[in-house]
């Protein structure tokens, strides 16, 4: 029976030598292709990709899934006798016609090969984009547009090609980052005794700040009230929430330990009789 | 909790392999650490530090024949893990004339780990640090392509003996200045991976390294290759298995 409606199956032609059963067998090694493409995704992920760093897994894992559904469609298009090179040239000039009318939708599929070849960024990097005031984790470079997680928790979707011609700033590409705060202490204090008190409290209590280079420490300016005190020190590139937050908090607890004065703003006034 | 300072008045525990039995208390300068039996097939640990950080965990077992082992390791994983190398500042400079050679021994610090034994497997449980004011980054090179270092202010020693206890292992350093003109040796930046540690009671050393200075072209570099020690002290398991080996390195001297 089942032989019957396969015959029967190969002589509905449909267009040309089109049959349904070759319809049939097409749709099966597409489908095929694509749960196989699919499955090798999948088992890529759980047994390779961890052990790999997270812009090489999806480059290869894109690669994989892609490369699997191209040789299914090769498939799919000699099963139906199908042949390529006259598509090949009616392509071209369909490509012509579609390259115009899709310009942005090409120009974020380039800047996405771009991007991917020259690797400004990589997937998990802390990227920052000042002309269009974005920050976060960059979470994927895809075919046509690229996500950031923001500090928020929320994700922003970025053409490629918007992607790919704005300033990059990277978080993460320099082996270490460098955290800063401001401090003002009263004329009365004494400069060096308040610099040694800040440094001794930053390299006994901040464990990730580094060594070398030293923490550094930049009279700003005699200001109105204080002498103000600008305060640098590196940290490893990811521990930014073990610097920066923390930094001021422990200046100012070296300060009052210290028994050096913070200055709240003030203004001396003199009487005429003085 | 004993600090270092009582150490004259109370015994730690030492390095070693012990029962897990049905309670185990393990005492180190300034960290208390204790496993309790819960059940058949369990045991709770508890391990507060010197920071006053209190960790607490229940070890499911699978059979009662398990062991704990306490050992040095490498100082890589106070306050995190963040890279191999070592930066070990020598207190004292070395002067070295050119064509000649000199053999030392440092203190280069520690880390405590506690590993489970099942049969010959060792399975990393915790670690400590009996010091970790003297546990601190810095950067070998420029912001953008220096590396990561830990960081060790370090004295000489004068044996192997000299190690202290809990903190220090010894390492023996041999540099040969191959140039023609006098060297100033003032730290030492390796690939910390490649020593392995060996205890006795209380004390440990680590593999030595060798320093080369030599010309290559129109550059001075300084080549670091680990060396080992031939000791009867028993060797520690490595805490992390899984790092990248880098079996030397070379640095320009500056």
């Amino acid at each position: 029976m089942v032989i019957e409606l396969l015959q029967s199956l190969s002589e509905m032609q449909l267009v040309g030598e089109l049959t349904v059963l070759s319809l049939l067998i097409g749709g099966i090694i597409m489908a095929g292709g694509i749960i196989i493409a699919k499955i090798a995704k999948l088992l890529f992920h759980k047994y390779y990709a961890p052990s790999l760093p997270k812009d090489t897994a999806q480059n290869i894992s894109k690669l994989i899934y892609f490369g699997i559904l191209i040789i299914s469609f090769l498939g799919f298009t000699s099963s139906q006798g199908i042949d390529l090179s006259g598509i090949m040239v009616a392509g071209g000039i369909f490509a012509v016609v579609i390259g115009f009318a899709t310009q942005s939708v090409v120009s974020n599929l380039i800047s996405g090969l771009f991007l991917i070849v020259e690797k400004p960024a990589k997937h998990g990097d802390t990227i920052d984009l000042p002309d269009m005031g974005i920050s976060g984790t960059l979470l994927d470079i895809g075919t046509f547009s690229s996500k950031v997680r923001r500090f928020d928790g929320t994700v922003t979707r970025i053409p490629n090609d918007k992607f790919f011609t704005s300033n990059i700033r990277s978080l993460t590409l320099s082996t270490v980052r460098r955290a800063d705060a401001l401090v003002g202490i009263s004329y009365n204090s004494d400069i060096e005794n308040a610099i040694l008190v800040m440094k001794n409290e930053i390299l006994q209590t901040m464990p990730f700040v580094l060594q070398i280079p030293e923490p550094e420490f930049r009279i700003e300016a005699l200001g109105d009230s204080s002498v103000n005190i600008h305060v640098f020190v590196w940290y490893p590139k990811d521990d930014w929430s073990q610097a920066q937050p923390i930094l001021l908090g422990t200046l100012k607890r070296a300060l009052d330990n210290a028994a050096i004065e913070i200055p709240f703003p003030q203004r001396v006034i003199w009487s005429g009789k003085d | 909790m004993k600090t270092m300072s009582d150490a004259s008045e109370i015994t730690f525990s030492n390095y070693g392999i012990y029962d897990l039995g049905d309670n185990l208390e393990l005492l180190l300068p300034n960290t208390l650490i204790k496993f309790q039996r819960i059940s058949d097939n369990a045991f709770s640990y508890f391990r507060e530090n010197s920071e006053g950080q209190i960790i607490e965990k229940i070890i499911p077992v699978k059979s009662n024949d398990v062991k704990i082992e306490l050992v040095p390791i490498l100082p890589l994983n106070h306050p995190a893990k963040r890279t191999n190398y070592a930066f070990l500042k020598l207190d004292k400079e070395i002067h070295l004339g050119e064509n000649s050679a000199a053999s030392i021994f440092i203190q280069c610090p520690i880390e405590i780990g506690i590993f489970l034994i099942y049969g010959d497997s060792h399975e990393p449980l915790d670690w400590v640090t009996c010091n970790p004011l003297h546990s601190r980054f810095s950067l070998y090179g420029s912001p953008d392509t220096g590396t990561l270092c830990k960081y060790a202010e370090v004295s000489l020693a004068t044996d192997y003996n000299d190690s202290i206890s809990y903190v220090n292992g010894v390492m023996h350093i041999v540099i040969e200045n191959t140039l023609s003109s006098a060297q100033t040796i003032s730290k030492v930046i390796f690939p910390i991976t490649e020593n392995n540690l060996y205890y006795n009671d209380s004390k440990s050393i680590l593999d030595g390294i060798k320093i080369i200075m030599k010309k290559r072209a129109a550059v001075n570099i300084a080549e670091v290759k680990p060396t080992l020690v031939d000791t009867e002290w028993t060797p520690a398991p490595a805490w992390d298995k899984s790092v990248e080996s880098v079996h030397h390195m070379e640095m320009t001297l500056e």
